[in-house]
């Protein structure tokens, strides 16, 4: 027991700890843009995938990792915006247009995959990391200063350049929602459609933003998955962080600061499980603790918030009771 | 009328269906096989050369070409066989999600119905209840299904070829365990811990386990090896995160990889902390990954589906059948073995070579019998692995 507490106190498990939460962070961030504009993108899975692949590969055709993440930002927006199209023009239900892109996110990327690189031995391929060298991923980032620092310093420095941006970006992101008039325009959009658009908001062209915001944070996770965590794409590589990030998104009650918070939670247990695994624990009892305790996490949030809303009603309720009295 | 016209579109529809199934098959073929294939006995139309009768061989692929390892193997020997002029056979993808599943039956009765083949060939642990339904309907029609063995004997016109992945675990314990103490190569410290990722706690994963253990332990009683499962064959990054833990909480310095395309996040966590070196599996990975990962993967532990396929039509020439059994290749049988070129030849010692090779030889002539962790003799893995736990 000692040795694992020991383990637990490492820099490098802290250090672990936020290199697992950072693609669900994108994708979180992902999922709150929309939910804030009024609807839930459960392809954000696919879209993930799809940046991944496309990442992935242009990297390694452009012999450079900026063109390779600039190809998964792009990617991951224009295919927001078919899926935004699809639901808001042509009118399908959006959890469908979500589950058609996720299911083309496995089976399609595989397809894409085969059909661009025909190149290697075998009539194709299920994975990209035969081409993609470690200088083709996008690289870590020494904080001068910061590492010095004794623990804090090999916790806090060295990360992918991504997972500094992840975190960033949840900065970055509550501020556009919350100081800026196009986040007003998105919040509003989601609270009363008619109302936006009463005073004149696009309600259309928010929500096409708002899609494509998804679809830009989805592009940075993909790109985290194929050219920064593993090298390269391999088919189903996302592995159900998109469908995390949707439960991050609610656990943190729909903010920026919430969702982050809840994806270190999920990436602390991911951390603390292969922990377990360290010391001997059975492989199907660690590997389902980040699950379980999202399940957890949902619970409890769900029953404070239960409690909140009655402890409201109640007061309200007295308060009115009062009032009546006298 | 709006009835007679769903009616129509239902009839068009059932039978646009009908076509795709049946065109899929021909379409691959070459324009030479088209002759035979509209003939009704078709196979005993090309048949009767002088080096025996050509086989007519349909192969399922219950996922995708591609993966470099058990469907790729097996196409490599089936293009073998018909390079030499034994065999004709067509190739099949049938996709490798859960969406896809349907269609493994419905491609299974279509080829089953045509009749145009002599053999049926499929495999991974998938696929046994699919095939035991269509076997049982098509009691003529022959199957071979390889690396599984859930219904052996349950139909008498299928064979289930395995593979002895515990004499490939022995031969790659026995190097790992050589390597880990030679201090010379560059990455390798002095604690002899090697590590094992598997797959999925399951039985074929625990066979390759327990051979790589004893193995090791034949060469050094006293080794560590920490075993991890990431509970997932395509979830590379945590594969990655569990080679970290290896290397730095236990330190591993070589760890094998066993988990499909997840695997690889073991070699990646070896390249990245710069302490560790990898070995892959079921196919030469040195030749499959890119140019920094093949340059730390010492060797591979292989399963040669493609060889086992030769072998099972040189028995079927030879006037050996085995329908209705299951049939276990190892070293003997050229069903596994160990990648000895490249950075094997490069990195292992002489001394190491040997081992290798004598242990190769011990097993071919029957001195050793590696344990297993499949069938009535398994041995109990979870002890094993806990003696033997870091």
């Amino acid at each position: 027991m000692s040795n694992f507490v020991s383990m637990l106190l490492t820099p490098e498990f802290f250090f672990s700890i936020l290199r697992i939460s950072a693609p669900i962070i994108f994708a979180t961030l992902a999922a709150i843009v929309v939910e804030k504009a009024g609807f839930c993108n459960i392809g954000i899975e696919g879209l993930m995938m799809f940046s991944a692949l496309s990442g992935s590969l242009v990297s390694y055709y452009a012999g450079s990792w900026f063109w390779g993440l600039l190809a998964a930002l792009v990617v991951g927006v224009l295919m927001s915006l078919i899926m935004g199209f699809f639901a808001f023009q042509m009118k399908t239900d959006i959890v469908l247009v979500g589950i058609a892109i996720n299911m083309m996110g496995s089976g399609g990327t595989l397809f894409l995959c085969k059909v661009i690189t025909n190149i290697t031995e075998g009539r194709a391929m299920a994975s990209t990391t035969g081409l993609i060298t470690k200088d083709l991923c996008i690289p870590d980032i020494t904080i001068p200063l910061v590492n010095k620092i004794p623990f804090v310093g090999q916790v806090l420095s060295g990360h992918n350049l991504l997972t500094y941006l992840a975190f960033l970006l949840c900065l970055l992101t509550s501020i556009m929602l919350y100081k800026t008039s196009l986040g007003l325009n998105i919040r509003a959009v989601g609270e009363n459609p008619n109302a936006a658009s009463s005073v004149g908001v696009s309600v259309l062209k928010i929500k096409y933003i708002a899609m494509g915001f998804s679809g830009l944070m989805s592009g940075f996770g993909g790109a985290f998955m194929s050219m920064a965590y593993a090298q390269g794409w391999s088919l189903d590589m996302v592995a159900g962080r998109g469908f995390i990030a949707l439960a991050a998104q609610a656990m943190g009650n729909g903010e920026c600061l919430g969702g982050m918070l809840s994806s270190l939670v999920f990436g602390f247990a991911q951390a603390l499980g292969i922990k377990f695994s360290a010391i001997g624990l059975d492989s199907n009892l660690a590997s389902p603790i980040p699950y379980a305790v999202t399940i957890i996490g949902l619970v409890i949030f769900a029953v404070s918030r239960n409690r909140k809303e009655l402890k409201k009603r109640s007061s309200a309720a007295l308060e009115k009771k009062a009032s009546s009295q006298a | 009328m709006k009835k007679i016209l769903a009616l129509l579109l239902a009839l068009v529809l059932v039978f646009s269906l009908c076509a795709c199934g049946q065109s899929e098959a021909p379409a691959e073929e070459a324009p030479a096989e088209e002759a035979p294939a509209e003939e009704a006995p078709a196979e005993e139309a090309p048949a009767e050369e002088e080096t025996g009768k050509v086989y007519n061989v349909a192969y399922l692929v219950n996922g995708n070409l591609g993966d470099k390892s058990f469907f790729d193997s097996a196409e490599s020997g089936l293009a073998a066989l018909e390079e030499a002029g034994r065999i004709e056979y067509v190739t099949i993808e049938m996709g490798g999600t859960d969406e896809d599943q349907p269609t493994w039956l419905s491609t299974l009765y279509d080829v089953s119905e045509s009749g145009e083949y002599d053999v049926v060939v499929c495999g991974t642990y998938q696929m046994p209840d699919y095939l035991k339904e269509v076997a049982t309907a098509y009691p003529d029609q022959k199957y071979l299904i390889f690396d599984d063995n859930t219904y052996v004997g349950a139909n008498s016109n299928v064979v289930n070829i395995t593979y002895k992945q515990n004499d490939m675990g022995y031969l790659v314990g026995i190097f790992a365990a050589c390597m880990t103490v030679d201090t010379s190569i560059d990455m390798i410290n002095e604690d002899a811990v090697v590590g094992f990722v598997g797959g999925v706690d399951s039985p074929v994963i625990n066979d390759f386990l327990i051979g790589f253990i004893e193995g090791a332990r034949s060469v050094n009683p006293d080794i560590k090896i920490d075993t991890r499962y990431t509970n997932d064959y395509v979830d590379t990054a945590i594969a990655k995160e569990y080679g970290l833990s290896m290397i730095n909480d236990n330190n591993c310095d070589i760890i094998w990889g066993v988990a499909g395309n997840a695997g690889n996040g073991a070699a990646e966590a070896a390249l990245e902390t710069g302490k560790a070196w990898f070995i892959g599996v079921d196919s030469d990975q040195e030749l499959t990954l890119s140019s920094d990962l093949a340059a730390i993967t010492l060797t591979s532990g292989l399963k040669n589906i493609g060889n086992s396929l030769v072998w099972f039509f040189d028995e079927l020439d030879a006037g050996n059948e085995y329908w209705g059994t299951e049939v276990t290749l190892g070293l003997a049988e050229g069903g596994v073995g160990i990648v000895t070129d490249k950075n094997f030849d490069t990195y292992a010692s002489d001394a190491t070579k040997a081992a290798v090779t004598e242990a190769q030889e011990k097993v071919l002539s029957g001195e050793i019998v590696v344990p297993t962790a499949i069938g009535d003799n398994a041995v109990d893995v979870v002890a094993v692995r806990e003696e033997v736990r870091p």
